[in-house]
């Protein structure tokens, strides 16, 4: 909605308080900060962080370590910025300073990702959510070492349905504010190796929830003429553990997602595609 | 798929076709069953004689407790078991995203947690769980349970709602049938996206609206039936269900049974020797 431009403007604020909930390193504990910092009309979440970092002092004077946080494109398009933001999962760079404090007068209150392990402070690994997206195959297969010539044309009808799923950025909103995506966070062993400990950290991910973004990107590549090729492999992932079945349509996914993808008919059409996969494997076998 | 996919638990490696057949459960048998239920009770709101008739019917079924265990009892402890499971797999977030759909989530786990203290409780408290003599004399009735009496039908229920002060039990069925009842029809909902039935949001609002009348229907009848026990006058209707039991058994439409009857110990010695039930 656009304020009518007669409407007065509200009085800003001089100071902006924001609360960071730090963490120093990967499984340790996690602790509230304050810190203050000068208004600036247009500020986003992204450029009160590097004011943040620049003073390195909390509110009441205290020099601490500067906080660490995620970005990469700054026009909410890239997902590395995404934290939780006054409770509500969303992109730092898009989350403008001027409507926080409307909603909130007080203070600005950012949280980390709760369902990623924490690396530090507001940065977290979300391999998981790549990892997922492997799972599922969400790729077209062309890689070989023959021409296939030209692919096929696809109707208007199938790009339209075909380009909102197209529009992930994998950012993960849709996992933190999922219920059934749960945090899974390994903690590494003392001398264990990299690749031992990543090969855990898989095993493990392959058992947890795959999660709306890869049940979306996986019916967006089983609609495409070249990528529905390996349109079984992915049904097996999908109707395997963690799969579609572990979803309890509780559509926070679709609430939350930026860029407005329909998730939840994502997932209602891989029920459908596993109703179908899942009994033509049993009876054509 | 990994190398030690043998050492995942069962219900990891089948949780594809245990929550389908949980979801299955729940429509058929368990929720078809719980319709049925309802509106066969909501039948006492026309009369002690026409609920008397349908516990007639119900009680011609051959091999009653073993088609009580296959499709009623077994169905719902598995769905039971399974919901519990599915529950804890999950960890609501209602309080951070107050999305109607989230709380209808949140709903379908606690009506989930109501439905299986209600279900337990009154199947004690109206069937007795087991047909064993030794558990309904020494373990069911003294605690007042196992009350229900199929050739009393009207009757003997409308005496096991009236204890304690005729107030509790009520209310316990009350909300235990709501709970049910919300459960069921949001079940249907998301079982229609869970089977891929309803795709986009909105071919989902149509159903939710439909669930909802659905919803609204169910508990109606589920009213209904409390509104109508608790009108019952139990005394005149005994009178008229031992009248039809007469009837019924001089017509050979059904063996004597003690056990079905409210008095029927007291009569022991009346009894005629049981005919030979021919197939
Ligand atoms: C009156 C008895 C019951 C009926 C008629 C019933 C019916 C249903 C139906 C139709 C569904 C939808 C399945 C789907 O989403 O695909 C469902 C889901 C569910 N039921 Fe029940 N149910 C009953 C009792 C219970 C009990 C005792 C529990 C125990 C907690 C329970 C827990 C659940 C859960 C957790 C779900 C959600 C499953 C999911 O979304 O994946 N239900 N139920
Ligand atoms: S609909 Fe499924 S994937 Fe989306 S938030 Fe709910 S449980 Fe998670
Ligand atoms: S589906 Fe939406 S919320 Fe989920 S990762 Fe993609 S863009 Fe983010
Ligand atoms: S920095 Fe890329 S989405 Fe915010």
């Amino acid at each position: 909605m656009i304020a009518p431009g007669s409407e007065a403007p509200k009085r800003k604020p001089s100071k902006i308080n924001v609360r960071v909930l730090r963490q120093d390193g990967p499984g340790l504990p996690q602790y509230w900060e304050r810190h203050q910092v000068d208004y600036e009309p247009d500020m986003n979440v992204i450029s009160v962080l590097q004011k943040i970092a620049a003073q390195a002092k909390t509110s009441d004077g205290k020099k601490v370590s500067p906080v660490a946080w995620d970005c990469g494109c700054l026009e909410e398009v890239c997902g590395s910025c995404t934290m939780v933001i006054n409770g509500r999962v969303r992109q730092s760079c898009s989350a403008l300073v001027d409507r926080l404090v409307e909603d909130n007068p007080e203070e600005i209150e950012l949280q980390p990702m709760t369902k990623f392990p924490v690396l530090r402070d507001l940065m977290i690994d979300r391999s998981r959510l790549f990892h997922n997206l492997k799972r599922v195959k969400a790729w077209v297969p062309v890689d070989g070492s023959y021409d296939m010539g030209a692919g096929p044309r696809i109707s208007r009808a199938d790009q339209e349905q075909n380009y909102p799923l197209s529009q992930c950025m994998s950012c993960g909103c849709c996992l933190e504010a999922c219920p059934q995506f749960t945090k899974i966070e390994l903690q590494r062993q003392p001398g264990e190796t990299d690749e031992s400990y990543d090969l855990r950290k898989k095993e493990a991910y392959d058992q947890g929830f795959i999660g709306a973004h890869a049940i979306s990107q996986a019916m967006l590549f089983n609609a495409h003429p070249v990528g529905k090729n390996i349109a079984d492999e992915r049904m097996e992932a999908l109707t395997g553990t963690g799969g579609i079945a572990a979803c309890g349509n509780a559509q926070n996914c679709v609430a939350v997602c930026p860029k407005e993808i329909p998730l939840t008919t994502s997932i209602a059409r891989a029920g459908r595609a596993a109703t179908v996969y899942s009994f033509r494997k049993f009876f054509d076998r | 798929m990994t190398s030690n996919s043998s050492a995942l638990s069962f219900f990891h490696r089948n949780e594809f076709l245990i929550r389908r057949l949980h979801s299955l459960s729940g429509l058929v048998p368990v929720g078809a069953y719980m319709c049925v239920h309802l509106i066969t009770n909501a039948s006492l709101l026309a009369g002690a004689s026409v609920f008397q008739n349908n516990v007639f019917t119900i009680h011609s079924i051959p091999f009653l407790p073993l088609v009580e265990w296959a499709f009623i009892f077994g169905p719902i402890l598995f769905h039971a078991a399974v919901g519990v499971w599915i529950a804890q797999t999950g960890k609501s977030n209602v309080q951070q995203y107050r999305y109607t759909h989230n709380r209808r989530y949140s709903w379908q786990r606690m009506t989930g947690y109501i439905a299986i203290i209600f279900i337990f409780t009154h199947v004690f408290h109206l069937h007795g769980w087991f047909h064993m003599d030794w558990w309904l004399k020494s373990v069911a009735e003294p605690l007042g349970m196992a009350q229900f009496r199929p050739y009393n039908a009207a009757s003997s229920l409308a005496d096991a709602m009236n204890d304690f002060g005729g107030i509790v039990w009520p209310i316990f069925y009350l909300v235990g049938v709501l709970a049910c009842t919300f459960h069921l029809a949001n079940g249907i909902w998301t079982a229609g996206i869970t089977w891929g039935l309803w795709l986009t949001p909105k071919s989902q609002n149509r159903a939710s609206v439909f669930c909802a009348i659905f919803g609204v229907f169910i508990g109606a009848a589920g009213i209904a039936s409390l509104v109508a026990v608790k009108t019952t006058d139990s005394k005149a209707a005994k009178v008229i269900e031992d009248e039809m039991y007469k009837v019924r058994v001089e017509g050979h439409m059904v063996k004597p049974d003690d056990h079905k009857r409210t008095d029927g110990h007291q009569h022991k010695e009346e009894r005629k020797p049981e005919p030979v039930a021919a197939p």
